[in-house]
């Protein structure tokens, strides 16, 4: 039972059996001294004894107040400092200072410190050293995943996901909605998956995919939960052939809205078409065998079929017109275009005549945007330039790029002939080698739906013009989507064995999901019309911080910025003004976190801003709670500074100062100082999630107390 | 003197409305089957204005039009194309060419015969 006790309570136990062993048998032998004595020895042996008895108590209690300072504290001091630099910072100073009295304990305590970091460090570096190929390799299959043009998803069998890449976030749109480790059902909707799943997994099981032609792939059409996206995919499953079970699925997807609302537009249109030309053609025909037929039909009848046919005639007329623009409107080239910017277009281009010295071509003008298949336009404009130089005798071409109103125009300006329209159908009817694929320029335009012509300019210049589609998306100068941090956690396989069982409270901390979040607010007193300005969260899967999926959002608070939370946050009235409001960032916030377990330091205080909310928005912020404060308390209650700054300093985890007090700079250092946390909590024999939160409630209640006096 | 209109097409079914409908409204009509004899027609004693499909043998309708563009003697020669090219990158391509009008097929022969009558009297385009 003893040796659960502290160390300082049971030297302190000890002294105290001294301190009550000393009276009471100097009380004793006194009183035997008392009984043999002669005459009345009693006031003396009291006074006499009872002095030294109390001088007695009082040497042991100096001794033991001194040796609680010196030996007991130091030493705790020490084991502290040793936890902390063997579980969590082999940097940590050992401190030598309190220990000076205990001989030679600190300095040989800290050399076999330092002998361990040495010894962890040339561990890691073999360690590092060894998997760095390793992670060559998973860096390139990473960039070959995050730069593959079809969306890639792969989830366990609970549909959970365990790997996305680039271009399925922005297929999908998102940033928040898609995690690792979250169900892919946040955001799309269920049963398509179900359904197949299911299919996949009975021929599977029943052996048929031997036999397939699709072996354990089939091809499936889903949806954005909001219906805004059609998305048409294929899903393979992923299997252990050994236990004969299905792990999980990849799913390799592309969005396929607008070709299949184009597709649906022009069989649509086929059908109007054949049925609205019928009826006009068959009264047309009728009139017509009607006048040529009938000698015998008087002026009266006459007249009333010429009418028919003016009529049906003009019909025709409205309704070929009505087709036609609305094919055209409907159907988009099938030929692979996509956004352009005309500057590297251009460039491409003069980057061929580069060491020609027969041929000077210049860019002139400002770029712009432009739609089209930028290989094959490069290799026409090419072939048009290279003839212009042979038939016209043309040498220098300047190059440029104009946005219209229906078109952006490529044009070509050169100082010599014009090119013909006979001219340039020849040069056009010849196939274009290289990067051509073979195809005529003709054919290249037609992809384009374009033509293509040359004209006199005002100054004696011949143009060729190049009329191409304007951009689908809107462009800025710069390119219009953020760039996502370099380094992202994009994939987790070990989810794909993970198996949740038990309750949440048994589960292991290293094991959990959390959401580290952090707000940043107009001031301290929620209850007094304090408001977030700033909520911002990252997610922290099997020990990984997965940075890619964060949540930051500025949030308008509806009321002024004071001028000391503009200078602590560097958030300014100006730039929360028109930023969506609590009540549609705290719902998103709720779907962001999901089942996580919430984490925050201080998270009292960011918990009672959310919880002033839950109203306003109906929801409810149930999931459990940690407090990195707390948590930091019970593996260093030895030092009250527990500020984000002292704990974070003592984990080596950086802060970049220009991250502090911004809510995601302090969301991320707190996440760090959770994963040191739950390590040096595994030494003090805290291990699940249960453990935890007793722990800090006991904390709490210390806290409390020690607030009473 | 009436004004002169040449009449370029290789259907004759069209061929036969537009002479008659040229003819009713008092022009003095011509007409050219290909490019070549449209060439040849204009260089033989210029027209007001030529009525230009686009899709015809020999030189196409681009051609002929630039080629009357390319003659300063041939300046006052109006030019109508008419063609079954209804894509406005091709309506386009015949206006940066030369054309001074484009209509589509099928057309109402009233609306043809205004259009024709608005670019003689030089109020229209």
């Amino acid at each position: 039972m003893l040796e659960n006790l502290s160390l300082r309570l049971r030297i302190f136990l000890f002294f105290g059996l001294i301190a009550i062993a000393v009276p009471v048998l100097l009380g004793a032998g006194l009183w035997l001294a008392a009984q043999r004595l002669e005459g009345n020895p009693v006031p003396h042996l009291v006074l006499f004894g009872g002095g030294a008895g109390f001088a007695l108590i009082g040497i042991i209690t100096w001794v033991w107040m001194m040796f609680d300072a010196n030996v007991a504290k130091p030493i705790q001091s020490i084991v502290r400092d040793l936890q902390t630099i063997m579980h969590a910072n082999p940097k940590h100073e050992l401190k030598t200072e309190p220990a000076r009295y205990l001989g030679l304990l600190a300095p040989v305590v800290r050399e076999v410190a330092d002998a361990f970091a040495t010894a962890r460090r040339d561990v890691a570096a073999e360690i590092a050293q060894a998997t760095q190929s390793l992670d060559e390799q998973r860096n390139q299959l990473e960039a070959i995943l995050r730069e593959l043009n079809e969306g890639v998803i792969v989830c366990n069998a609970d549909h959970r996901v365990l790997l996305y890449n680039r271009r399925a976030l922005q297929i999908l749109q998102t940033t928040e909605d898609l995690g690792l480790g979250r169900p892919l059902f946040t955001m799309l909707n269920r049963q398509p998956f179900i359904l197949t799943l299911d299919r996949l997994t009975t021929r599977y099981l029943e052996g048929r995919h031997t036999t397939h032609r699709d072996h354990l792939m089939t091809q499936l059409v889903f949806a954005t939960k909001d219906g805004g996206l059609i998305l048409e995919g294929r899903m393979s499953l992923i299997v252990h052939d050994d236990d004969k079970t299905v792990r999980g699925y990849v799913l390799t997807f592309d969005d396929v809205t607008t070709e299949l609302q184009a597709l649906v537009k022009a069989d649509r249109l086929m059908r109007d078409a054949l049925e609205g030309l019928r009826h006009p053609v068959a009264n047309i025909r009728a009139a017509v065998e009607m006048l040529t037929e009938s000698p015998e039909i008087d002026a009266q009848g006459r007249a009333a079929f010429e009418h028919v046919l003016i009529d049906e005639t003009a019909t025709m007329s409205r309704e070929i017109e009505r087709i036609g623009s609305e094919y055209r409107a409907a159907v988009t080239s099938h030929w692979p275009m996509s956004d352009v910017d005309s500057g590297n277009l251009l460039n491409c281009l003069t980057r061929r005549y580069r060491d020609d010295d027969s041929i000077i071509v210049d860019i002139v003008g400002q770029s712009t945007w432009l739609h089209c298949d930028s290989n094959t336009i490069v290799e026409l404009v090419d072939h048009v330039i290279r003839k212009a130089l042979v038939t016209l005798d043309a040498e220098t071409f300047q190059l440029s790029a104009t946005a219209g109103e229906r078109n952006t125009y490529v044009d070509v300006t050169w100082k010599g002939g014009v090119a013909s329209p006979g001219m340039l159908e020849r040069w056009l009817a010849e196939p274009i080698e290289r990067g051509g694929l073979g195809l005529t320029g003709k054919e290249i335009l037609e992809h384009h739906h374009s033509e293509l012509w040359c004209m006199a300019t005002e100054d004696g210049h011949a143009r060729l013009r190049l009329p191409l589609p304007l951009p689908v998306d809107p462009h800025v100068a710069t390119t219009s989507t953020a760039p996502l941090p370099i380094r992202i956690e994009f994939y987790d396989f070990d989810l794909l064995d993970r198996i949740e069982t038990g309750e949440l409270g048994e589960r292991r901390l290293r094991d959990l999901t959390y959401v580290v979040f952090d707000t940043e607010t107009t001031g301290l007193e929620p209850s007094n019309g304090d408001e977030i300005i700033q909520i911002a969260g990252v997610r922290i899967l099997n020990g990984r911080i997965l940075t890619g999926e964060a949540f930051d959002h500025l949030v308008d608070p509806g009321r002024r910025v004071p001028p000391l939370a503009t200078r602590i946050t560097g958030i300014s009235e100006e730039m929360v003004k028109g930023k969506p409001k609590i009540a549609d960032i705290l719902p998103r916030f709720h779907d962001y976190v999901g089942d996580a377990v919430l984490v925050a330091h201080n998270a009292a205080f960011d918990m009672k801003f959310l919880e002033l909310k839950q109203d306003l928005c109906q929801l409810r912020f149930d999931n459990p709670v940690l407090d990195t404060v707390l948590l930091s308390a019970i593996v260093h209650d030895h030092t009250d500074q527990h500020t984000l700054d002292a704990v974070a300093e003592r984990f080596s985890v950086e802060i970049p100062p220009e991250t502090r007090h911004t809510a995601i700079g302090d969301a991320l250092a707190t996440a760090g100082v959770l994963l040191k946390l739950i390590d040096l909590l595994e030494v003090h024999g805290i291990t699940t999630l249960g453990e935890a939160l007793t722990a800090s409630k006991k904390i709490i209640e210390i806290r409390r107390q020690q607030a009473r006096y | 003197m009436p004004k002169s209109v040449l009449v370029v097409d290789d259907e004759p079914n069209i061929l036969l409305s537009l002479e008659y409908l040229m003819k009713r409204a008092g022009y003095d009509v011509r007409l050219a089957r290909d490019g070549e004899e449209a060439l040849a027609a204009i260089a033989a004693s210029p027209p007001d204005l030529v009525l230009l499909d686009i899709n015809i043998p020999k030189f196409n309708g681009y051609e002929v039009c630039q080629a009357i563009r390319a003659n300063a003697d041939l300046n006052n020669v109006r030019i109508l194309m008419v063609t079954a090219k209804g894509r406005e990158v091709e309506i386009e391509k015949g206006l940066a060419l030369g054309a001074d009008g484009y209509e589509t097929k099928p057309f109402s022969t009233k609306a043809l015969a205004a259009r024709v009558q608005a670019l003689l009297d030089g109020t229209g385009t």
